[in-house]
């Protein structure tokens, strides 16, 4: 696979008769022909970028151990176990009764299936050839093994618009920066993983039947394409953005019957394809998100007409086309407007228009407001996540203005459209890390390329001007860099480039710049080892800690409480949290959740959010319509652990208020002076709240260091306002070693002291024979407990035994 | 019936009486019993919806009791030599409630929309021990004002929906705020498009400015860089421009990783851009043709300004990062 694609330059460079190497003393050897000695190296590049990208994503793996990570990895894990052990159609049939008690999920119909199905093949075809290994494994390694071959996409994508030289830095570029790290670390085990993969391979496939024209690389676009569907929601992405392109390039006027070939049959296909996943279903021809494409594809054809009646008919000016392919886009979206107003079309949902309308999610939506990811982005997110990247690719950004033709409007566009959303939200980084990439390699491959080359030249060496296009590992240990040549150049460079020596900038300069570009890069790599070995390397599910000394110790609360709950409450228990610990709950303990990170079901989570912000008797109301038996909390105060459960408490109360707001008020949990605080100046409703006493109780009696008075809350920094008080609906079932997972057992009615009943309100239902004697016809004389037995002659025994 | 309707149209001319001999009314206000008062507020807020009060009516309407009705007060100070810029605003949305209110299903007699500003009603603002501007108070129907009687304006803001909230938690009288569509960003949209058009229009006869690459790339260099310095969490978090500490100093750059100021990212955004000219210069002084010394000179400063600057960029980063360990030329 991996020769095949490295061998490309070398077909390529036979369309670029000008810079065959002229002839030279190794011709003879296969391996040092040029040719082939360039498709070593650039197989060598992608090989070590794939191990290195591979090796990097491996801290968490060996600082803690093969587990999968985080929350959303844990539905998706168990969806695969479940796939992998009773099939692929009992899989897109399966009703999760374990989720949303009592609602249930349709999990075929409400997953994209892309991510259990990868994994699921490799897993079979490993056991056909009798490998066994454990799914568990194959899901935890799935990402960095998939890392690789983003690489090798990047590099196809980037060789053509740009060059193979830039495409290397790229696909470098990419194994290692954090930004795409961060969702595919081992055991990340997410859709993201495997989308970017088909998000750049679409897209290479795409910008090649553009050039090409040619039905078959379309067709293998759409196929691309109906993976990305398969594999992760952010395929709408593509399905925009290629029309954008398509849409450009008419109003450039750059109209052509490749342009007309490539994206009709991508889009007939794609639709089709894309329709087949069960949880896209209807909505490519149903929801506004998808109406760009259509709009396009009607626009498109109506071009294709209109340029065919202009042949036929007269030679009229070509000068206002764009005006009308504009004019036509305006009709088409007020048609669209039209319908989505009739109801035929339905409306941006509320995830897609927050990326236009900033402040939407924020007034209408807390759910998705409350989730850290959907935060807009600071330049330090930028900075940290790409670092020497985000500041170079606008360079190469603006390289593709200058130099611009067909595919290079589509790296535009993709990198205009990504910054933008990336800014938006935090999340969205990861679209943008790609462009990012492919840019600065451009901009990186530009600079070396001149930089390189005169010296070369120079040297007198006129045969090896193409070394340009290494990167820098390879450059470390390159004694050959003159012996071959390598396709993909700019023309540009070669009619430019200076005739005369004199002209050249000297070496000792130039070997300044290659040296001071090299530090930067070097600096990158580091940053880029230093960021994920500390961001991004943690389970989450297993915490680490450091003490002074520079010792590790591991706390594995969570495990711990899962596993307590899988052995020794009931299979049928069923246990609310908030939903962040829904997937964890099901997948590690097997028990039935609540609510979980599938956010589909507002208003059952509000309801959850309501019993944790009511006091104890509402929620045990609201706890026994719900049939809860445990109820399990985060807390963690005791080691100063911050993302517990009071901290994300204000988020329950908001989303509970959004759905009851008789009941919750926000500003009930705050003082007067608008301060949310957990010690004795707290609100009396938040001191009395299930959340806050299910997280403190009994918690008031440990004094954690002698300095510190006893309740004192390490995250918080304060002493808590409300320490003995009795639970009456709920007992404590279990609580971890560092007290940071809390369950709870929901008491059944006959169990807890029932409230005091006014003596008017009492009724007392006797029986007509109203005593019956509990004593059986043996006991029926009496007896006196323990009685000594009198022997005459003797002294009573003492009694010890009874 | 009927005589409610006798009642209704007695209490009428009374009040409009009042109007015109307000002076004297003021004498005896004590006198005008619960009805009349309530009359006479209804009648105004038919009329507008936010009333204006001075220390007198304050008094009539608002510290005398019985009452069966709330009112909501703004005491602000909008006379221009107050200089009160927030105040302007919180007008504007205090206006939206009211008019949400005044045109809405539950509009009733129960509550009622009042201002007080300082230049008119200075004696009030002493009355309440107010020395800030602006603030919202709320006087229920039964009793004092409590302290959450009084919005929290730090906390919550003073947004239309954030009103209309916190009156909903003081009254139960639920207002669906209802803002007159804006349509300041439509017409801003078509004067563009007019004037691009007619741009066009005017240069009909040479329309290659079009295709000046330099434009576009310029363009999209100024948009990229826009995104990267994080304009959009300034948009959409609206930070302070810098911070000044109590002590009086100035603080440029957020301490923490997860903020920033606007007057940082423009920092961020010049440091950005300097980097990114120098790569351009770099490449474009080995890429043309011309006089050597120049394009050696053009090299030189590109590296330089490319060091220079991103090592500034990287010691802002490694400040707000803790425990960032590389740096390179400055710390």
């Amino acid at each position: 696979m991996i020769p095949n694609k490295a061998s490309a330059p070398y077909t390529k460079k036979v369309l670029f008769p000008d810079k065959k190497p002229p002839s030279k003393q190794m011709k003879s050897s296969t391996l040092t022909n040029a040719a082939g000695l360039s498709s070593l190296i650039t197989f060598t590049i992608l090989l070590l970028a794939w191990i290195s990208g591979f090796a990097s994503r491996l801290f968490a793996v060996i600082r803690f151990e093969s587990i999968i990570h985080e929350f959303d990895p844990w539905f998706n894990y168990r969806a695969t176990a479940y796939m992998v052990q009773h099939g692929f159609y009992n899989f897109l049939n399966w009703f999760d009764e374990r989720a949303w008690y009592p609602l249930g999920r349709i999990v075929g119909g409400t997953v994209y299936p892309g991510l259990m199905i990868t994994s699921g093949t490799i897993h079979y075809i490993l056991h056909s050839l009798n490998i066994p290994i454990h799914i568990r494994d194959i899901c935890v390694f799935l990402a960095p093994i998939f890392s690789g071959l983003t690489a090798i996409s990047t590099y196809l994508l980037t060789k053509e618009l740009w060059s193979a030289g830039a495409g290397l830095f790229a696909a470098c570029f990419i194994a290692i920066v954090p930004g795409y790290i961060s969702r595919s670390v081992a055991g990340s085990y997410d859709n993201e993983g495997i989308a970017i993969f088909a998000l750049q391979f679409t897209y290479y496939l795409w910008v090649k039947s553009v050039k090409t024209g040619s039905i078959f690389w379309a067709s293998m676009t759409a196929l691309s394409y109906f993976y990305m569907v398969s594999a992760w929601g952010g395929y709408v992405f593509i399905i925009n953005l290629i029309p954008f392109h398509v849409f450009a390039l008419l109003v450039m006027n750059r109209y052509s019957n490749r342009l007309f070939t490539s994206y009709t049959t991508f889009y007939i296909l794609g639709l089709l394809l894309s329709m087949q996943i069960p949880f896209v279903g209807f909505q490519p021809i149903r929801t506004s998100e998808h109406m760009a494409a259509g709009g396009v594809f009607g626009l498109l054809i109506f071009v294709a007409a209109l340029r065919y009646l202009r042949t036929v008919l007269t030679k009229s000016e070509m000068k206002y086309f764009g005006g009308v392919v504009a004019v036509t886009a305006a009709i088409l979206l007020l048609i669209l407007i039209a319908l989505t107003y009739t109801g035929v079309v339905a409306p941006w949902s509320g995830r897609f228009y927050s990326l236009w309308d900033t402040g939407y999610a924020k007034i209408h939506i807390p759910i998705i407001a409350s989730v850290s990811e959907h935060q807009p982005t600071t330049w330090f997110s930028f900075f940290f996540d790409l670092q020497i990247l985000v500041t170079t690719f606008p360079v190469g950004l603006w390289y593709c203005i200058k130099h611009i033709n067909d595919e290079r409007v589509f790296v535009i566009l993709y990198a205009i459209s990504a910054v933008y959303f990336a800014g938006v939200m935090v999340r969205l980084m990861l679209t943008l890390t790609p462009v990012v990439c492919m840019l600065a390699g451009v901009a990186f491959s530009g600079l070396l390329e001149l930089y390189l080359k005169e010296e070369d030249r120079e040297n007198g060496d006129r045969e090896g001007d193409g070394s340009e296009e290494e990167s820098e590992e390879e450059r470390e240990r390159s004694p050959g860099r003159a012996l071959y040549d390598k396709a993909g150049k700019l023309r540009r460079m070669k009619h430019e480039r200076p005739k005369g020596s004199g002209d050249g900038l000297g070496a000792n300069l130039r070997n300044g710049v290659v040296i001071g570009i090299l530090m930067l890069l070097m600096m990158f790599t580091v940053h880029c080892t230093w960021v994920t070995s500390n961001a991004y390397s943690s389970p989450s599910i297993v915490l680490a800690s450091y003490s002074n000394d520079g010792g590790k110790s591991i706390l594995d609360d969570f495990r711990e409480a899962y596993y307590w709950l899988a052995q020794n409450t009931p299979n049928d228990a069923r246990v609310m949290s908030w939903w962040d610990y829904g997937y964890q709950i099901a997948g590690m303990a097997n028990r039935t959740t609540l609510v979980d990170n599938n956010t589909w079901n507002n208003s059952h989570i509000a309801l959850v959010g309501k019993a944790m912000s009511s006091n104890e008797s509402a929620a045990y109301e609201i706890m026994t319509s719900l049939d809860v038996d445990y109820v399990l909390v985060i807390f963690g105060g005791m080691i100063g652990y911050s993302g517990d459960d009071v901290n994300k408490f204000l988020w329950m109360v908001r989303i509970a208020e959004g759905e009851h707001p008789h009941d919750i008020r926000e500003s009930d949990y705050f003082t007067e002076r608008g301060e949310f605080r957990v010690d004795s100046e707290g609100s009396p409703t938040l001191l009395n709240s299930l959340m806050y006493k299910l997280s403190y109780y009994r918690f008031g009696e440990v004094k954690i260091d002698y300095r510190s008075p006893s309740g004192y809350d390490r995250t918080r920094n304060a002493e808590i306002g409300n320490k003995n008080f009795q639970l009456t609906y709920l007992e404590e079932a279990y609580t971890t070693e560092h007290w940071l997972v809390r369950i709870y057992r929901v008491k059944k009615p006959d169990e807890f002291n029932r409230p005091r009943i006014p003596i008017s309100e009492r009724t007392i239902t006797r029986r007509t024979n109203s005593y019956i004697s509990k004593k059986t016809a043996r006991r029926k004389k009496g007896f006196i407990k323990g009685r000594p037995t009198v022997v005459k002659g003797q002294k009573p025994q003492r009694r010890t035994k009874n | 019936m009927k005589y409610t309707f006798l009642f209704t149209i007695l209490a009428t001319l009374l009040s409009f009486l009042g109007h015109v001999s307000c002076q004297y009314r003021t004498k005896n206000t004590q006198a005008s019993s619960l009805t009349e008062r309530v009359q006479q507020l209804t009648e105004m807020a038919v009329k507008r919806p936010v009333l204006k009060f001075n220390g007198a009516k304050f008094k009539e309407f608002v510290k005398t009791t019985p009452r069966n009705y709330s009112v909501i007060v703004m005491f602000t100070a909008m006379a221009p030599q107050r200089q009160c810029q927030i105040c302007r605003h919180a007008n504007d949305e205090f206006t939206i409630v009211a008019n949400s209110f005044r045109y809405s299903q539950s509009y009733s007699n129960k509550l009622f929309f009042a201002v007080v500003d300082f230049d008119e009603g200075s004696d009030v603002f002493q009355l309440m021990r107010l020395n800030t501007a602006p603030v919202y108070m709320h006087f229920p129907s039964k009793g004092k004002p409590k302290p959450a009687d009084t919005m929290d304006i730090q906390r919550v803001g003073f947004a239309a929906e954030a009103i209309a909230k916190w009156i909903s938690e003081r009254t139960d009288i639920q207002i669906r705020v209802f803002r007159p569509p804006n349509y300041s960003g439509t017409v801003a949209v078509v004067m563009l498009l007019v004037l691009i058009g007619g741009f066009l229009y005017l240069r009909r006869n040479n329309l290659d400015f079009i295709y000046n690459k330099t434009i576009w790339g310029l363009g999209a260099l100024f948009f990229t860089l826009t995104m990267i310095s994080g304009q959009m969490w300034n948009h959409i978090r609206g930070p302070p421009f810098i911070h000044k500490s109590p002590n009086g100093n100035l603080a440029y750059i957020h301490g923490s990783s997860q903020g920033q100021f606007v007057l940082e990212t423009y920092i961020v955004m010049v440091l950005n851009g300097a980097v990114v000219l120098g790569m351009i210069l770099i490449t474009e002084a080995a890429a043309r043709k011309g006089d050597v010394k120049k394009r050696r000179i053009f090299a030189v400063i590109g590296l330089g300004i490319v060091a220079v600057f991103f090592s500034l960029l990287l010691s802002i980063f490694r400040n707000k990062a803790q425990g960032y360990p590389y740096s390179l030329l400055f710390k």
